[in-house]
């Protein structure tokens, strides 16, 4: 295990590409996270003028709501973690290095097993990263912390792991399918905003919920804010069970595939 | 005492209705260097492909070491198919790093086998900014590493000028008298001719021919005539006891001897009949004159 993840780390370390995107995201959802509340309440403002009821200023930095806050937002930058993942497997594929590496004496499993573990490692560094900001932000935010409060929501902080890697499996498995860069970060946003999006409306009530990446999508809800409050709408305040379950068995499915397919292809 | 190295047992690859690889079977002992032949398509790396893995067979198996395969096994083997391939926007030792990884084995040998390549300056250099020739050389050093009992080459010289065949020809020699066992496939006959103690023929995905290299050319004697008359050695050739064969080349016949029969016996025969001879010299067989009667029988059976 070590082994395959030392591989890893030595293939994207010295990989320009790889540390661009990934401090472009780090830079993205930093600045979002710091900035998110000054324009929220701008924008409140501004609704707050015409609202038949005051609108009271909101702030997201308090623990312990900023839990859910901040994963949520998140949750709409993962696209380019999965650009990341989409990245280094099909350059295996086009440098042809996936087939060196198994020539040399990597198993397929070990090398699919490597993919897996360094997503692993990207879906635990970014949620550090939140974590972090959310500390930093949340203590300077919140006027009396207790313990409990800061931690009675970190279920979102979890889930928002699982939401990750989940996500990136399906990167992975879209990559191993067609093995081509364009092509996968294509289908991908294809299948995620329009395919998916229009497979969800055309199902019965409910079952929509059962697609791949909206089941991923429905971990964290939309948090309530008082906004919201305004137009009577009520979102889910805590993570279901029954969705990380349906995650589970759908990382487990395409992980499944990809063994599969990776074991009959020619390399 | 012969040690099966690989046995490949009737071993088939099937794209479509294409056999690349059909029925197969080659046995690779210790200690030899075999030179796989063959012409475009012919399955050398398709066969190759499949006993590293990289490809799935049809039908048909094989064993590394007496075993079926396993990842434990196939560390003792190392093999570059085709091009040479790394990260090209690693340097040479970190790639070479990643080799060592996957096989287990020490970072300390690295500068020993670029040492033996001769890419010790250019360790440090980003793999993409590498010729041709350095790229190849980088491959046979990635192949040294883990100290493997088994050298599979695929075409280690293609596209490389006269010089740098020299050089990668030598540096397999050089690794072949360390007692390892080599296949090398390649289409240059007179580089297998001097590299290899086998040699291995294929056509179609089918085996022509498996045997050893001297046994090839060291079977008989080929001898060149000419003269004014070329009518009359014509006929004198075509009826002397010690002549296996005539044929004509240009502006010469090329007679093959009996084994055991030198030219100067052709020579007296032709003299005693009063024909006179302008040139009359021994030709060495080479593996790629055999190599082209092979194919060309086997074409006259199959049409
Ligand atoms: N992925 C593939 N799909 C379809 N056909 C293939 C594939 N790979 C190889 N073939 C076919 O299999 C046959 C054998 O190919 P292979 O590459 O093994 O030949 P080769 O002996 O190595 O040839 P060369 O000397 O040109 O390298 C060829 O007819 C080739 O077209
Ligand atoms: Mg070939």
């Amino acid at each position: 295990m070590i082994r395959l993840l030392k591989i890893e780390f030595k293939k994207v370390a010295y990989n320009k590409t790889f540390w661009i995107l990934l401090g472009l995201y780090a830079l993205i959802l930093g600045t979002i996270f710091f900035g998110i509340q000054s324009v929220i309440n701008e924008f409140m403002i501004d609704a707050g003028k015409k609202a038949p009821i005051p609108v009271t200023k909101i702030s997201l930095y308090e623990f312990p709501a900023i839990w859910q806050n901040l994963t949520y937002v998140a949750g709409y930058f993962k696209i380019i973690l999965a650009i990341i993942v989409i990245i280094f497997i099909t350059n295996e594929y086009s440098y042809r290095t996936i087939r060196q590496n198994i020539i040399t004496g990597l198993s397929r499993w070990d090398f699919l097993l490597s993919k897996l573990l360094m997503i692993l490692v990207i879906s635990a560094g970014a949620t550090m990263f939140l974590f972090i900001i959310g500390l930093i932000l949340g203590f300077t935010n919140t006027p009396e912390v207790t313990l409990s409060m800061m931690f009675v929501n970190l279920t979102f902080v979890f889930t928002y792991f699982l939401e990750l890697f989940a996500f990136m499996v399906f990167a992975l498995f879209l990559g191993i399918l067609t093995k081509r860069s364009g092509l996968t970060i294509g289908l991908l946003f294809l299948y995620f905003y329009i395919i998916e999006k229009y497979i969800y409306y055309k199902l019965p009530d409910g079952w929509g919920d059962y697609l791949p990446l909206r089941s991923i999508g429905n971990l964290i809800d939309i948090p309530n804010t008082s906004l919201m409050k305004i137009f009577g709408l009520n979102f889910r305040t805590f993570v279901s069970v029954q969705d990380v379950i349906v995650v589970f068995v759908y990382s487990f499915i395409f992980i499944y595939l990809m063994r599969l397919t990776l074991k009959k292809s020619d390399l | 005492m012969s040690e099966e190295v690989l046995v490949i047992d009737k071993l088939t690859k099937r794209y479509g209705k294409l056999k690349a690889v059909d029925e197969l079977s080659i046995t690779i002992e210790k200690g030899n260097i075999y030179g796989i032949l063959g012409p475009n398509g012919s399955g050398k790396t398709t066969t190759l492909g499949i006993v590293l893995d990289a490809i799935n067979a049809t039908s048909g198996s094989f064993k590394w070491f007496g075993e079926t395969p396993s990842k434990a096994m196939r560390k003792r083997v190392s093999a570059i198919l085709e091009t040479p391939v790394f990260y090209p926007y690693m340097s040479a030792v970190k790639n070479l790093e990643i080799i060592a990884d996957i096989k287990e084995a020490s970072y300390d040998q690295i500068p020993d086998v670029l040492k033996t390549v001769d890419l010790l300056a250019r360790k440090n250099s980003k793999f993409r900014t590498y010729s041709l020739g350095m790229k190849q050389r980088l491959a046979i050093a990635a192949a040294l590493i883990g100290n493997p009992e088994v050298l599979i080459f695929d075409e280690p010289t293609n596209g490389l000028d006269p010089h740098g065949i020299a050089e990668i020809r030598n540096l397999i020699k050089k690794i072949a008298n360390e007692g390892l066992t080599i296949v090398l496939a390649s289409h240059l006959l007179d580089e297998v001719q001097k590299v290899c103690t086998h040699v291995v023929v294929l056509e179609k995905g089918k085996k022509l021919f498996a045997g050893k290299v001297d046994e090839v050319l060291g079977s008989s004697i080929l001898v060149e005539i000419a003269g004014p008359e070329m009518d009359k050695i014509e006929a004198v050739l075509n009826k002397s006891e010690f002549v296996v064969k005539v044929e004509r080349d240009d502006k010469m016949f090329i007679a093959e001897l009996k084994t055991g029969i030198d030219s100067s016996a052709i020579n007296k025969s032709l003299v005693e009949q009063g024909i006179t001879i302008s040139h009359i010299s021994l030709r060495k067989k080479s593996l790629e004159n055999y190599f082209l009667e092979l194919l060309a029988e086997s074409h006259d059976k199959t049409s």
